[in-house]
């Protein structure tokens, strides 16, 4: 399956996080709001000059700077 | 006089539920981070005197953030006869999280599922007594601008406080694996007596082999410093 980085999904795309690539404070809040190994991820909007970002993850909506998004690391279909 | 604090994700309705409890007037904001300061404010029960704090909103309790800290201070240090953690429940999965690390800090919990309308509204519906089963923890369902289920929420604030001693099961076991070098971490801490009655020595464990900042000072001032290190490594 092809991989890609979390910024890189558009709108409507869904992908499932396979890894994490910050360390530190970043990593461990990304697994605090469930950003962990195995959790789906959608692509909802974008504001209008391309940054943040929101997903949709776990039944709520999360909204993360391109570049934290950039750490992500998904398998998509 | 018993103490409750209150807890939970952001924009779960904490302020709402804290204003329903107390019945002080105070105004709901939605901006994130709107409870840092410490709000108190105080009920009667059946003839007994409750004060309440409102923590706030945090969706963990790592030390990165000043907001969780006060919060897990607050719960470790001046360890509250009751923590009352208000979880979404449109929002369950999310929510749970800060419940489960709340239960790993051996806090005497009490669960208000408040947005229950929403979520009933939503489709979802929740399965509280087994909820409530899995978890060891009291459950009541709440709609805090309605007030519904805010008397029942008091009666189980009371009677937890009430069985404060009793002992709670382990929800979270983490493998076997890492088992062993909890209870290996955790014996060392054992040995270390102000320590181990002043903190839960589990999560001081699980706390130590997660490198938490505060937790290691904890060990940096510990007479049997050398041991527990030793057991981390």
């Amino acid at each position: 399956m092809p991989k890609k980085r979390l910024n890189e999904l558009e709108i409507g795309d869904k992908g499932k996080v396979i890894d994490l690539l910050s360390r530190g404070s970043l990593r461990q809040r990304f697994m605090d709001m469930g950003i962990v190994r195995g959790a789906e991820i959608e692509m909802v909007r974008r504001a209008p000059l391309g940054d943040p970002v929101e997903f949709l993850l776990k039944g709520y909506n999360l909204t993360l700077r391109q570049g934290e998004a950039a750490s992500v690391l998904l398998e998509v279909e | 006089m018993i103490t409750a604090a209150i807890i939970g994700n952001p924009n779960v309705g904490k302020t709402e539920l804290f204003n329903r409890l107390t019945g002080m007037k105070q105004h709901v904001g939605n901006w994130p981070g709107v409870t840092v300061e410490k709000k108190i404010g105080s009920y009667s029960y059946k003839g007994e005197d409750i004060e309440v704090v409102d923590l706030p909103g945090t969706y963990s309790l790592t030390t990165l953030a000043a907001d969780e800290l006060i919060s897990r201070d607050y719960i470790v240090e001046e360890k509250p006869d009751v923590v009352v953690d208000i979880v979404d429940a449109t929002s369950l999965e999310r929510n749970l999280y800060l419940t489960l690390l709340l239960l790993e800090l051996e806090a005497n919990l009490v669960m208000a599922l408040n947005r229950w309308d929403l979520a009933t509204r939503r489709g979802i519906l929740i399965e509280t007594e087994k909820l409530s089963e899995l978890l060891g923890v009291p459950i009541v369902p709440t709609i805090a601008p309605t007030g519904e289920g805010i008397e029942s929420l008091k009666e189980l604030i009371s009677m937890a406080a009430k069985a404060k001693n009793e002992k709670r099961k382990i929800v979270v076991g983490y493998g076997e694996k890492v088992e062993l070098s909890i209870a290996k971490v955790k014996d060392a801490f054992c040995k270390d007596a102000t320590l181990s009655n002043k903190y839960p020595p589990r999560w001081l464990a699980i706390k130590a082999l997660e490198e938490d900042e505060q937790v290691l000072k904890l060990i940096e001032k510990s007479s049997h410093r050398a041991e527990i290190m030793a057991a981390v490594r």
